[in-house]
Parts: structure tokens; sequence; C-alpha cells
């Protein structure tokens, strides 16, 4: 009789089998060429030199200049709309309503519930009710102005939890709350009954503004067969076309999307550009000419995606060792005026259930128990943000841990070795976590790297006068890698040309992370060739197989996946003939820096593009192509039992700050970042990604709220919406640890948004060390920080 | 409702139809002129572009006055210092004369918006934008300093005291007049200075608030025989703050009659609540933090380290 | 609007165009020289992505007008580069350390690097962070970006021993 370990272990062994079958793509973990080097990226010249091309570095002949008309109240139903004046100024060429889309009048990356033009009502300032296209954007400009709207304001809302009411203004016919998704593990009563501490606290965190560099802008343009092109810089060609040709009431093979290089992402440009996107193609279908729209700073502040604000009321209870015994959240998430990129697409897709799932933390906790609630207000909209929801909840459960850990007598650091995710971990979603988990060694490194019981010891004031006091604070977080949707896959093509050149088509967008790069390089590695032999097309839906959004910190593996299976099946051909050239068997073959040889004698080779060629004149097809999609996600509708995501990347931070208790200013002395990432591609590229995460982290800590008040948002230029300077960013180092994805190429998992994930909470966690003080609403700028040191009657006694 | 189209709808391009490059003073007066009201005068233009990209400035042409000469020293005349009009923040900054004897004013300069900022725009510029915490008019508050302000009708010295009219108005009128010179007494041995401002990150950021402050000692008494002491923004415009002034003038340099300072700052400042900017209770407590300090580092930095 | 001559030094040659007197000294270089290196990230003069060398020192050159730069010597990102192609050794750096993600601000980042050079030709940690403090970077944390400039100063040094 087999006792509940060994069913466990043997139903676990039997699905192993079952998803390697399918899913796992082996490849060698040592003697790599290309990969898990630190190569310059490929289009570094180009960004020195000051040649790679932007969307805005494109030539404007012959364009024609777009403008939105704006709603200006965050509530309203228009009454009237007369274009009349404005069509009638010279220069101008179109003017169009919603009464001009020819398709459906909505977009939206998951539910199209955004008017690509707002026809009965508005419900947000900045929603689109009219567009113009016009000769120059002078002439765009004064036509906006000369287009009369007449609105009848409504009541509007603006706090998630007022949206929830009975009696509250209804923003769509469905009703404010989009959803309410629940987690059920265990008995949370039973839980909280054998604790020996309980805390309640209640976290909030405020719209936050992506900020990349480059403003917004897209060009549409018809093709001589008919199509219509539009490009520009965006994360997610593929939900951009989709999204395009219902709109113009045209099927998904008329519309070409591509990508053009990108100034910046983070998640923003996975929505954005199909707001403008839309909103181009159609002034071009109506046109008949090339239509561009750039969004000035103030405009992309105003119109495009946030990251969700959230109010997360947390309840957990701990023995007095600090196991955790309960977890009991709510989580009230503001979805605003759309859809965008909150609600769930099945099984685990979108961010408010990411949220929902990633609330406990990566903490082994046997009762958990969350309600989370997605409402929609008369605000800017949720999209994606570096994280997708879960910086948020990290934000609440790290601060948590260390208020527990306080409250027990223990150090944040005990706390977290007594409950965190190990191999074999169950999570609060019921997943048993049976591979890459390095968490636990991400927290050993940090501490030795940031060297935390040295630095436990220089706490508390550092200057004569008694104004200034350091603290120390801890970190940890999990993120997943892919989307957990039903249909989260990626393809990729691999062509061979008889000189040994390589083109990858893949859909996967550069946005500064590298994919550029890292993907060439999974390329390269697995044909045999060098970097410099591949070269990645510019992901173009026309020619590259459906590869998803660029989201998710899935790029690296899902693609890279997709990409060795092409490489694979074009070697394959390609090693068949060089055994046929060199007598050898295929299984001896090695292919590596070009040349194709013999493992037991090297000397017996052949120049990887005489095969190449001879394979070319033989008629044999230089095709691969490669299909991956992860293992299947799972999550219980009722429960939020099951297996969402198929991997994790694990982090912990830790960060050292100086805080002048007189005025509440925090200043970051010192920072280390550890990471199981599984397998690093291009550990410099890595390294950029994690100090750039942990540098929007500090943002968030310390300084970054999108300012709104009644609908208005206050800040919406980069002289009030502030993000870290050269002077408010310390010196920060990265400790890069690699626990084997099993399905991850050379063993990788992602890390795009990782790092961005832990830096808020341990910085807000030293923060709290040094003074005393706990922000719970964020940002701890000055003030706040002032005000918590106050209510705490004062620093901490020495 | 609380955005206007312009709030909504930005352009790229600035309504300007002449950019005019007078080669001397009296022909920018005369270009001023002739515009009547439909022109201004830019020296770096970093503060004036933007407001007319905003439509907060509607003007037909720009008087460029940056070629005009005698308008770039920085020179010391008897027991004062004389700033020309042209003058930017990054000299000021840089200047030894300013640094040794006016060491507030080469911090504040030093403070505005970054370094490509402050290599084109003016100290008269950052003055007549009339900004309440502009951070050069502060520490120059603080220097009781006065301008030369030069018109068709000859030249008229106005102390800044009287200078600052309201938010971004001041009493130069910019349809006539241009500012040639800032003039303020050098500090003396008996005197220090100190300037500190308080912002949400480290650089590129307008202040929460800032202060400057002068004071005077007597040596031998260990007294404040003056002090003067500038905020912003906690009012319309840059503020002396004169009751905390009073509590130090005459009285003995400790830590008490400083805190009785400190404390009349924090009631006399008045700024209004503001959410990019801070509550006026938070400013308020920190102008009592700012005078204790200021006037701590003020005493330090002229050799009196008696506190 | 009438066009007036502007005629000024950019990256060594000297330019005469004809432009209206409205336009900003980044709109000249964009959009009637054809230079998109100097990037627009904000037009006000926050970012810093548009910097650009006026006499040798940087300047916004979105809030510039192009008429201030009459008689006098701007460099752009395009002209740091030799005529033969070679590099300037803060490029190469970039290169090497890794100091580009995005790339949108790393042209102002580079032009404000060489100013700092010029000046400085062995600063500090803190000294370089000053210098760029003008320029935001959302991509980077600015590591990448201060050991480069560092590298580059160590690359120059060495050349010139």
């Amino acid at each position: 009789m087999l006792d509940k370990t060994d069913e466990t272990k043997q139903a676990q062994v039997l699905t192993r089998e079952k998803i390697d079958l399918e899913h796992l793509v082996r490849t060698p973990k040592a003697d790599l060429a290309v990969a898990g080097k630190s190569v310059v990226r490929t289009d570094d010249r180009l960004k020195v030199r000051g040649k790679l091309k932007y969307g805005a570095d494109f030539p404007q002949e012959g364009f024609l200049h777009a403008k939105i008309l704006r709603s200006p109240y965050p509530h309203a139903l228009i009454r009237s709309i007369d274009t009349e004046a404005a069509k009638q100024l010279p220069g101008v060429v179109a003017v169009l309503t919603a009464a001009d889309v020819p398709g459906r009048n909505g977009f939206g990356a998951i539910i199209p519930d955004q008017p690509v033009i707002c026809g009965d009502k508005v419900r947000y300032v900045g929603d689109g009710v009219a567009l113009v296209a016009a000769e120059t954007e002078k002439i765009a400009q004064e036509a906006l102005s000369l287009i009369e709207v007449v609105y009848e304001p409504l009541p509007a809302v603006f706090d998630p939890r007022d949206a929830m009411k009975e009696d509250a203004p209804k923003i769509h016919e469905s009703g404010n709350i989009l959803s309410h998704n629940k987690l059920r593990k265990g008995d949370v009563d039973a839980g909280f009954a054998s604790a020996d501490v309980i805390l309640e606290r209640t976290y909030q965190v405020p719209f936050l503004e992506h900020a990349y560099l480059e403003p917004d802008i897209t060009m549409a343009a018809p093709q001589p067969d008919g199509s219509i092109l539009v490009e520009g810089p965006m994360q997610a060609p593929f939900t951009v076309r989709r999204n395009i040709a219902p709109v113009l009431g045209v099927p998904i093979n008329k519309v070409r999307v591509r990508q053009v290089h990108m100034g910046g992402g983070f998640g923003g440009k996975e929505d954005s550009p199909i707001d403008i996107g839309c909103r181009a193609a159609l002034l071009t279908q109506h046109t008949g000419r090339p239509v561009r729209l750039a969004l000035e700073r103030e405009e992309v502040t105003i119109q495009t995606c946030k990251r969700h604000p959230m109010i997360m009321e947390l309840k957990v209870g701990a023995k007095k060792d600090g196991t955790l015994t309960a977890f009991h959240g709510a989580l009230y998430d503001e979805q605003g005026a759309y859809a965008g990129l909150g609600p769930l697409i099945p099984p685990a897709g979108g961010s408010h259930i990411h949220s929902m799932v990633m609330m406990p933390g990566p903490y082994e906790i046997p009762h958990v128990k969350v309600d989370a609630y997605l409402m929609y207000t008369n605000h800017p909209y949720g999209g994606a943000m570096r994280g997708f929801g879960a910086p948020q909840v990290h934000i609440a459960h790290e601060q948590m841990m260390d208020e527990l850990a306080e409250a027990l007598g223990l150090s944040p650091l005990e706390i977290r070795r007594k409950n965190a995710f190990k191999l074999g971990s169950v999570t609060a979603t019921g997943q048993l976590l049976d591979q890459s988990v390095g968490l636990r060694e991400t927290l050993e490194a940090c501490a030795e790297a940031f060297d935390w019981e040295g630095r436990c010891r220089t706490r508390g004031y550092v200057d004569d006068a008694r104004t200034r006091r350091r603290g120390v604070g801890v970190g940890m977080g999990w993120y997943r890698t892919s989307i957990g949707t039903g249909g989260d896959a990626c393809g990729a093509n691999v062509y061979v040309h008889e000189d040994g050149s390589v083109l990858l088509f893949s859909g996967i967008t550069e946005m500064g992370q590298g994919s550029f790069t890292v993907l060439p390089q999974i390329c390269a590695e697995e044909l045999g060739v060098r970097l410099e032999d591949v070269r990645l097309v510019m992901p173009d839906t026309d020619m590259a197989p459906e590869s998803g959004p660029t989201v998710g910190s899935r790029s690296t593996t899902l693609m890279g996946n997709a990409i060795i299976l092409a490489a694979r099946q074009v070697k394959g051909v390609i090693l068949e003939m060089a055994s046929e050239m060199l007598l050898v068997p295929v299984d001896r073959l090695e292919s590596k820096d070009r040349k194709i040889y013999d493992r037991d004698r090297p000397d017996r080779s052949v120049p990887f593009r005489d095969a190449a060629a001879r394979c070319m004149s033989r008629g044999k097809r230089l095709i691969g192509q490669g299909w991956w999609a992860p293992p299947p996600a799972s999550l219980d509708p009722e429960t939020g039992q099951g297996n969402p995501y198929f991997v994790y990347t694990y982090s912990t931070h830790m960060a050292e700050v100086i805080v002048d208790i007189e005025t509440g200013e925090v200043e970051v002395t010192n920072y280390v970042a550890a990471f199981d990432v599984g397998k690093a591609i291009n550990p410099r590229a890595l390294e950029g990604q994690i100090e750039g995460g942990v540098a929007m982290g500090l943002g968030y800590a310390l300084m970054e709220e999108v300012a709104i008040e009644q609908g208005y948002i206050r800040n919406v230029s980069l002289q009030n919406y502030l993000i870290p300077t050269t002077l408010d960013v310390p010196n920060i180092r990265s400790v890069i640890l690699e626990v084997e994805n099993r399905y991850g190429p050379y063993g990788a998992k992602g890390i795009g948004e990782m790092p961005n994930i832990p830096a808020t909470p341990a910085i807000l966690n030293a923060v709290a060390d040094a003074c005393g003080g706990r922000v719970r609403s964020l940002p701890a700028d000055p003030e706040k920080v002032f005000w918590a040191i106050r209510e705490a009657g004062g620093p901490p006694m020495e | 409702m609380a955005y206007s189209f312009r709030d909504l709808h930005w352009s790229k391009d600035i309504p300007v139809r002449e950019y005019l490059l007078p080669k001397t003073l009296s022909e920018a007066l005369d270009m001023l002129a002739e515009y009547d009201g439909g022109a201004r005068v830019v020296a770096g233009g970093t503060d004036v572009v933007p407001q007319l990209r905003k439509r907060q400035l509607q003007v037909n042409a720009l008087v460029d006055i940056s070629r005009l000469p005698n308008m770039n020293h920085i020179e010391q005349d008897g027991e004062f210092i004389r700033m020309g009009g042209l003058v930017t923040h990054a000299q000021t900054a840089a200047s030894p004369l300013i640094r040794k004897y006016a060491g507030l004013l080469a911090s504040g300069a030093s403070w505005v918006g970054s370094p490509q900022i402050r290599n084109i725009a003016t100290v008269s510029g950052n003055l007549i934008s009339g900004q309440p915490a502009a951070d050069t008019s502060i520490p120059l508050l603080a220097l009781d300093a006065s301008v030369t302000l030069a018109s068709k009708d000859g030249e008229r010295s106005v102390p800044l005291s009287r200078f600052f009219m309201g938010i971004g108005k001041t009493a130069l009128d910019p349809s006539r007049e241009i500012l040639v010179e800032i003039r303020f007494k050098a500090l003396a041995s008996n005197q220090g200075g100190a300037y500190l401002r308080l912002g949400k990150r480290r650089a590129l950021v307008l202040p929460m608030l800032v202060a400057a402050m002068v004071v005077t000692v007597d040596p031998e008494r260990r007294l404040f025989t003056d002090a003067a002491i500038a905020f912003g923004p906690v009012a319309p415009t840059p503020y002396r703050a004169i009751n905390a002034e009073e509590r130090l003038r005459g009285r003995a340099v400790t830590e008490e009659v400083l805190a009785e300072a400190g404390d009349a700052a924090l009631q006399e400042c008045t700024p209004r609540d503001s959410c990019l900017r801070g509550s006026c209770d938070y400013r308020c407590e920190m102008a009592r933090v700012f005078v204790r300090r200021g006037v701590k580092q003020a005493l330090r930095e002229s050799g009196f380290d008696w506190l | 609007m009438n066009t007036v001559e502007l005629s000024f030094q950019l990256n060594g040659r000297r330019v005469e165009i004809q432009v209206s007197p409205d336009l900003m000294l980044v709109d000249v270089l964009r959009d009637v020289l054809g230079l998109t290196g100097t990037k627009v990230g904000c037009r006000e003069g926050e970012c810093g992505a548009c910097a650009v060398l006026l006499d040798g020192e940087p300047v916004n050159s979105c809030i510039l007008p192009a008429f201030k730069v009459g008689g006098r010597a701007v460099v752009t990102i395009e002209g740091l580069e030799g005529s033969d192609g070679k590099l300037d050794a803060i490029q190469e750096a970039f290169m090497e350390a890794g100091a580009s993600q995005c790339g949108f601000c790393t042209p102002g980042m580079i032009l404000n690097a060489k100013a700092l050079l010029n000046r400085v030709p062995n600063p500090n940690d803190g000294e370089i962070r000053k210098a760029l403090s003008g320029v935001l970077c959302r991509c980077t944390g600015y590591q990448k970006i201060i050991d480069a400039v560092k590298l580059a100063a160590r690359n120059t040094r060495a050349a010139s021993e």
C-alpha cells in the first residue's frame, strides 16, 4: 500500500514523463560556443552611432498626420458632435467619428471594450471621440479645435471599492465588477486558530506610468495589393493585427503589422500600439493614404495604459517560531475605464488572476484564502507593466513578512528561511514545485554578497548630529515564465542559405531587453554557426510564425525552444548531407563554429556552408520550422487550484538605505540582487536587465505615482512624473545563479520582469528598519516617510 | 471642467513668426517697442520655449538677447558683486568670485534643472520667471540683491524685495524692459551663507522646499547681528521669513534661539497643500528644520563653529 | 511663414540652410538636415534624449531655438565618429560595457559623457553621475553607463600613453 507521498511522487513521475514527451527540448548544458556568452548586442553599433531608426526617424514624406480628439470628462454621454468646420479647413483630409468605423468599433488586448472612436459615451479623460488626418500636424491640431462636442457629464467613480457598490454609476453595461476570483486552499479559520500571532495590514499602491523614453508612434500605409501595413514600436504585433482586422472589417490576412525598433516598452507598448494602430489604420483605410500618428509625451501619459493601482488587505497568522499558518487576502484591483490586460484569459492569463495567485508570496502556507476583485473606474486603464500584477502584491507580502518578524522577535531572514519555497514545496494554488527552485539559494547568496550580518551591525545613526540613520532590508520574490493562457506558444522559422548564412524569423520584439541578440545566439548555438551568420528579420506578421506577445518574461524560454526546434530540423538535413560527405554516421557528428566534424576524429570535417550548398544543389529542404508550447496551465475557476505557470524565476534583493529622519529623505546606498535564472544566455545583457529593473523598483518605492484627482492627471509630463536619475540609483551588484529549468533552452527561464519586483519592498523594508516608520501607501516620498516616523513615535531607540 | 483643450491636445510647435537677434541693447529695446507687447525677450529660452509650446505665452516674435555685449560679467565692485544679465547658471556655479563671496548663490545655481539647462539658462531668466521657488531667486533675495532694468526711458534699479509680484509676475515689464544686471553685497568676513533644497529626487526636480540664508554675527559677543532667511515655495512669491529673522536679530547664537526662529518660520510660512510639491503642514515642518540646519551651515562655512 | 538663412558649424562642417524662425534646433537637425540620431523624448528639456554639444557644452536641443546656434558650433552623435568610420572611445566603451539597452538615451548620454571627459579626463563615480544627471534612462539603471564612461576614460588614457 503506497503512502500519500509515494502516490504523489509516482503521479508526479507519470505526469513528468507525459509532459517531457510533448515539451522537453534537450539541450547541452556545457561546452556552449555562443549561448551563455556576454556578446556585444547585434544592434549596439547602430545605437552608439545614432543610426538605429526608431518610429519617429522614418521619413514623413507623403504621410498624413493624425490627431485624436479627447474627452475632457471622466464620464459623460456624447449628445452631439459637429465636425463640419473641421472638415472644411484647408489641408484636412478626413475627420472620423464613431459612425465611420466600418467594422467592430472596439479594441482591447483581451476584451475589445474600448471604442476606437467613442460614439455614445466616454469613460475616462482622454477617451477618443474623433480622429483627424491632415497634411500637417499644425493643421490637424487646428482641426481638432474646430470640432464641437456636446457632452452631458455623468457622475463618475474613482475608487474601486465605491465602484463595487450597488448604487455606483455604471461604467459599462455589464456592471463595474469585471470579476471576483477566488483562491481557496485548506481552512484559514483552522489556520488562524493555530497561530500564535495574527497581523492585519492594508497596503495601497497608485497608478504608475511606464515612462519609456520614446513616445508612442505608429505609421499605417496602404499596400499595392490592397492590404494595410501598420508599423511602429510595439511588443505584440500579432495582438495588434488581430485587433485591427475586425475594426477595418477585413480578414486578418489583409493586415500586416511590423515592429520598428523601440525606445523602451516595459509592458506599456503591449497595448498602446493597439490603440493608435487601430486609429491610424482606420484613417489609412478611409483616406487611401499613409498616416502617421505620433503622441506627444503628455498625450502618452493621458491616453495610454498604466500599472494597476491596488488596495491589498492581508491577514496573516504565524507560530512563535515564524512558521506561517494562514493567509487571508482581499485584493481590490482597479482596472480603470477599459478591460486592458486585467481580465482572465483561461486558465491563468490576465494580470488580475496573476495577482491573486501571487498574493501569498513564495512561501509554504497550508491555509490560504484570497478574494480578488477587479473593478472598472473612470480612470485611465490598467495594462501590463513589468511584473503584470506581481509587483503590487510583493509590496504587500514582503512588508507583512517583516512586520510579522518584528512582532515575533525574529530577523527578516529567519522568518523567510522558515517558510521560503524549496524543491518539493507546494504553492498556494496547490502546485508542486518539482524543478528549478533556487529561491533559498538566492537568499543565501544575496546575504553573503551583501554582507547582511556585517551591515546589520552598522545600522543606526551615521552622524553626530543624529539626523541620519542607516537601515537594511530584504525582499524576496518569484515570477513566472509564460503567460498562463491556453494558447501560450511560439513559432520560429530558420532558413539556411547555400553560403551558410541564416535568416531567423520570430515575432518576438526587441525593446532593449536584448532579444535581438539572445535569440540569434540560441539559433547560432544550435546550428553550429557564428552569431554574425544569423540575421533576425524584423518581426513581421507576414513573415514570422505566430509568436505571441513579448511579455511575461516568456521570450527567451518559449521562443528559444521554438528556435532550437526549428534549427534542429534544418540542421538535421544538413547533418545528413555531411554524413554522406564524410562517411561518418550522423550521430557522431557535431556542428560548431561553422564546421561539422566527427566527434571521435575532429580532423574529419566539412565546412557547414559546403554541406548547406550541397543540400541546395540536391533539392534538399533547408527550412526549419519550430513550435513550442509550455506544459499546459491549469487553474480551477472556483478554488484557484492548479498549475498556472510551468516554472518560476526566483530572486532575493537586499538594500541598505540612509534615512534623514528630520526630512524623510531616503538615500539608497548599497544594493545587491541575486537571481536564479536557470541559465544566463547573455550574462551581461542579463545584468543590464537586473540593474534597470532595480532602478524601476526603486522609483516605485520612493518617487513614482500618477497623481490623479477627480479623473485628471496632475503630472502629465516628465517634469512632474518622477523616475530615478543617476543621482538616485546606487551601484547595483548582481549575483546570478543557475538552477536549471528542465524545459528551458540550455536551462534558461525568464528574467525581464523579475528584477523590478523585490526591489520595491526591499527598499521599503530598509526604510522601516532605518527610521521605524513604515509607509504602506506608496510612494514613500520624503513627506510620507516623515509622517510615518511621527506616527511611530520617532526613530527606533538605540 | 478641469482640463482645457490645450491640456489634452499637445503640439510640438511654438507659434512664433520672427526670431530676432539684436546686436546692441538699444536695438533690442527698439524691437520690443516695435512689437508693443507682441515680442518677448529670450536669453537661454529654457522657460519661455516650453511656455510657448504649452500656449501659456502668446507672442509673435522672440528677441534673443544672448549676443548683447557687456552682459556676461561677474565682477567685484567695491563691496558689491555685479553680474550681467546673460550670466548662466553654469558660470555662476563655477565662478570663484561667487563661490567665495556668495556661496549660497553658487549652490542655488548648481541645482537648477540639469547640466544641459544650466549651460544655457541665465540667472536673470530665473528671476524673471517669477516662480516662488526659483533656485537663484531665493539666495538672491537672502542677499538683498537688486536688479537693473533697462528700457528706452533709461535704467531703474529695483530691490528684489519689491521685484516679485506674484506667481509668474515680476516688476519687469516684458514688453519694454530688459534685465541687464544683478547686484548684491559680497558676504563679509562676519557673514555666512547657506542654501538648502528638498526634493522628491536628487536631480531634475522642482523643489518641495528651498531655503537660503545669510547670517551676520558679532564674533566677540557671539550674537546674531542680522539674519536674512528666504524660502520658496511657501507663498506666491519668494518669501523672506521676517518673523524668523526677528527671533535671531540681536540674540545669542544658541540652539534655543535657533529653535525659536525655526518655530517662527513654521508659523509664518503659508504654502498651499500640493499633491505634487507636498502638504502645507509638511513644508512648514521642513521650514523649521531648514532654519536650524541652514543657520548652522552658514555659521560653519564662515568659520564660526559655535553650534 | 518666411524662411531665414541660418548658418552654423555642424559636426565640423559649415552648414547654410533656410529655415522658418519658429523651429527648435532638434527639428532642424532631424527634419531639415535628416540627422535623426538626436531624439525627442519630452519636448520640455526634462529627459535629455535631445542633448547635443553647443560650443562643446551639452544643451537640450528640443527647447533650443534653432537661430540661437547661428555662427556657433554644434556636435551631434553623428559627428563623433571619424570620417574613416572609426568610433570615439566612448562609443566603443558603450558597446563593450553593454551600456545601451533600448538605445534611445544613448546619444544624449554619450555626448554628455564626451563633454565630461573633455573637461575631466579621469572622473570618479560621483562626477560621472552628476554630469549625466540631466539624461534620463528607464532601461539600464545607469550602472553600465557609469562603467562605460570609466572604461572610456581608462582606454583614452592608455591610448595616449
